[in-house]
């Protein structure tokens, strides 16, 4: 009976998947880097007739190819960090004024996303720029070796925010990149993770067909198993804790009104998710707490939006 | 401006104006729009343009300079007709845009209008802008007039599309002097441009990132793959040399206006003594010729229109056999004495025999080069040329020298 059960609910995930996986049966992606799933999937539930922009990060080997050889059969436009979001827009103007058919993704770390590449990020949501942005959150910059960015949470361990006499980690909170992009009042912002794919797919699909006419964003939350410091069979699980414990909520905007696409009835305490990943292994009681009222804050934020029943649409 | 007009017409028009509507006229897919003194004007234009319905294209008014590079580059990777324009800091702020641009040899045509960059008390003429991005891969025209500038950027896209070029072309003139003054131009009809720019059309295609297309641009490039495409972008780079004199005279047929093509040489031919310049200063250097020429001194100008590539072989040819040659640079080569047009002159100063070269720093932040600081430079340089002992480099509106500061 609970087999049946698991096959019927896989199988509501596999009818997302019409597209073929352009990607080479093994990438070079770290041991259990859900990130590899993420990059598969995207072209598998969109469809492969997409342009893929990037920059150097994690995903960057895999999507740019190595030694000259690809890994995958997608059309890719790799570019530099500063202007990640402006390339994009070049691209998918040019598409619109050629009438070229083809979505354009632009396929970036949180170091891209919410540091160096912020500004051109909030001028193309600014712009309305007819793409799909999308922002795979490890919470660092991890593919030069585990630094902190602006999306690091509260107290984790990382190259540049170190455990020592002086120091306990990030002294910092984390910048909420989804809530900050929705507010440029796009068309389409969302959240997903790899634990909930049914939600993430038809947020995908959601972008694909909005983005023909305006911003797209999807904050993705991607656990680092290197650099978080997780057994590689983990990753999935830590997306499910995330979402459980609300320090990932799942939800969307379209046109600037909110809602949940999960609703977490009895969210669970912080110290379950972070007792997963060893960069809060440090962490006090009192300094988990400090979390949980991030995590806490940012919650009630979204309730809030997501209870105002409004929407804020931009004329055709 | 009438676009419909089949005769070319004749306009009172800023240097601003001049590269806005000349970049109309080349009908760009992409256009990205920036603002920064002097260059603003440009995209005030066109954007002007674009709103009243005279420029059909996409107009992205980007969050920074460093976005509109990274913009009009993927743009012109999936087959555009890119334009922008920018001036020094600006030009700084998407410096690292500019070299992807040429990496991916994006044939993107941008304006840059010289501004100087020593901080924020930089709103002032000068080249150094220029001058510091100078081995960045692109191809630098520079204009002395409002003319100029506008035959500059319809010649710009017949060298950047040219199938077998394919760099990026960025066409400079003097901020303040030329990007405000009006002058006489004459604006070419949408036909004759049109005409002009035909010749690309019946060219191969070049390689286009399209959807489901399978292509990767901007792959890693490491070793044997590096080489390879630094190696052809160089040998691009020396093709564009005599690719632009045929551009130039194809020009002259067309629009019966002539400037000689990578260097242009002003009563050079029996000329003994030589001042090398470029810009708007050439102006001024033109009068003062006229005058001593007329007191029967043999003194011409070397003018150079293409600064990258280099154009060492003109240069050679027509300075050789000369006595004297004074550079004048209107920037700085920090690190060495001469200003940086003079230290690459004298790179080939053995095939230039027993030609002496002096180096004259002038114009910098805003210092006119007036009639009588041209003068002072020819009379250094004919000194030079008797073999009289003059400073090897004079700052001709700061005479001090660099020991005593």
């Amino acid at each position: 009976m609970a087999d049946k059960k698991k096959k019927k609910r896989l199988s509501k995930v596999f009818d997302y998947l019409k597209y073929e996986d352009p990607f080479a049966k093994g990438v070079s992606f770290c041991a259990g880097c859900p990130l590899e799933r993420l990059v598969r999937f995207v072209p598998q539930v969109m469809g492969n007739d997409i342009v893929i922009t990037g920059t150097p990060s994690c995903s960057a080997p895999v999507l740019l190819g190595q030694n000259g050889k690809s890994w995958h059969k997608l059309s890719y436009y790799g570019t530099l960090m500063t202007g990640a979001a402006s390339n994009a827009t070049g691209l998918a103007r040019y598409y619109k004024r050629a009438g070229i058919d083809g979505t354009v993704v632009c396929f970036n770390g949180d170091g891209t996303a919410a540091d160096i590449g912020f500004g051109n990020l909030s001028g193309a949501a600014e712009r309305n720029e007819p793409f799909v942005y999308i922002c795979y959150d490890n919470e660092g910059y991890m593919n030069t070796g585990i630094q902190k960015s602006s999306t690091t949470p509260f107290g984790a361990k990382t190259t540049t925010t170190p455990v020592g006499s002086n120091e306990r980690g990030k002294n910092l909170r984390r910048k909420n990149l989804g809530l900050l992009l929705a507010m440029h009042k796009i068309p389409y912002a969302a959240t997903a993770t790899l634990s909930n794919l049914e939600d993430f797919a038809k947020k995908l699909l959601k972008a694909k067909e909005i983005s023909k006419k305006g911003f797209c964003f999807l904050h993705i939350f991607s656990p680092c198993p290197t650099g978080w410091g997780m057994p590689t069979d983990t990753g999935i699980e830590v997306c499910r804790k995330a979402v459980q414990t609300n320090y990932f909520p799942l939800w969307e905007a379209e046109n600037g009104k909110f809602s949940f696409t999960k609703e977490v009835k009895k969210p669970k305490p912080i110290k379950e998710y972070v007792k997963l990943v060893k960069k809060f292994s440090h962490l006090t009681e009192e300094e988990i707490e400090v979390l949980q009222k991030d995590v806490d804050y940012e919650y009630a934020v979204l309730k809030q939006l997501s209870l105002l029943d409004q929407e804020c649409p931009l004329p055709d | 401006m009438n676009m419909n007009s089949e005769k070319s017409e004749l306009k009172v028009i800023t240097g601003n104006g001049a590269a806005a509507i000349s970049a109309v006229l080349c009908r760009p897919d992409v256009v990205a729009a920036y603002p920064i003194t002097p260059q603003t004007e440009i995209i005030e234009k066109l954007s002007h343009y674009h709103a009243t319905g005279r420029l059909d294209a996409e107009m992205v008014t980007v969050d920074g300079e460093n976005s509109a590079m990274n913009t009009v580059t993927a743009a012109s990777a999936a087959g555009a007709r890119v334009f922008t324009a920018t001036s020094s800091w600006g030009l700084v702020f998407m410096y690292d845009a500019v070299l992807a641009a040429s990496g991916a040899r994006a044939p993107v045509v941008m304006v840059n209008v010289n501004r100087e960059t020593p901080g924020i008390i930089a709103v002032s003429a000068g080249q150094q802008d220029m001058i510091s991005i100078r081995d960045c891969g692109w191809i630098f025209l520079i204009a002395e007039d409002s003319q100029e500038i506008l035959d500059l950027v319809i010649m710009a896209y017949r060298l950047a599309e040219d199938y077998d070029i394919q760099v990026p072309v960025m066409v400079h003139y003097d901020g303040f002097y030329l990007s405000y003054m009006a002058e006489r131009v004459e604006v070419p009809s949408q036909k004759s441009v049109d005409d002009f720019l035909a010749v690309l059309k019946t060219q191969p295609e070049r390689t286009k990132l399209v959807p489901g297309q399978k292509l990767g641009c901007g792959a890693h490039g490491i070793l044997e793959g590096y080489v390879e495409l630094r190696h052809k972008h160089c040998a691009a780079m020396e093709r564009a040399k005599d690719k632009f004199e045929e551009i130039s005279l194809d020009f002259e047929k067309q629009f019966n206006r002539s400037y000689g093509g990578q260097i242009e040489e002003y009563r050079l031919d029996d000329a003994e003594i030589v001042l090398v310049a470029s810009g708007s200063m050439c102006g001024t250097i033109k009068t003062v010729i006229d005058e001593q020429r007329e007191k029967g001194l043999k003194i011409g100008l070397l003018r150079i229109r293409m600064f990258r590539p280099f154009p060492s072989e003109k240069i050679i040819k027509a300075l050789k056999g000369k006595k004297c040659a004074g550079v004048v640079d209107r920037s700085i080569c920090f690190g060495f004495k001469p200003g940086p047009m003079c230290v690459e002159l004298k790179s080939f100063s053995r095939e230039l025999g027993d030609l002496k070269i002096l180096s004259f720093i002038d114009g910098i932040a805003n210092t006119d080069i007036t009639k009588i600081n041209v003068e002072k430079m020819i009379s250094m340089t004919i000194a030079g040329a008797k073999g009289e002992n003059v400073p090897e480099v004079t700052w001709i509106s700061y005479d001090k020298d660099l020991k005593e500061c």
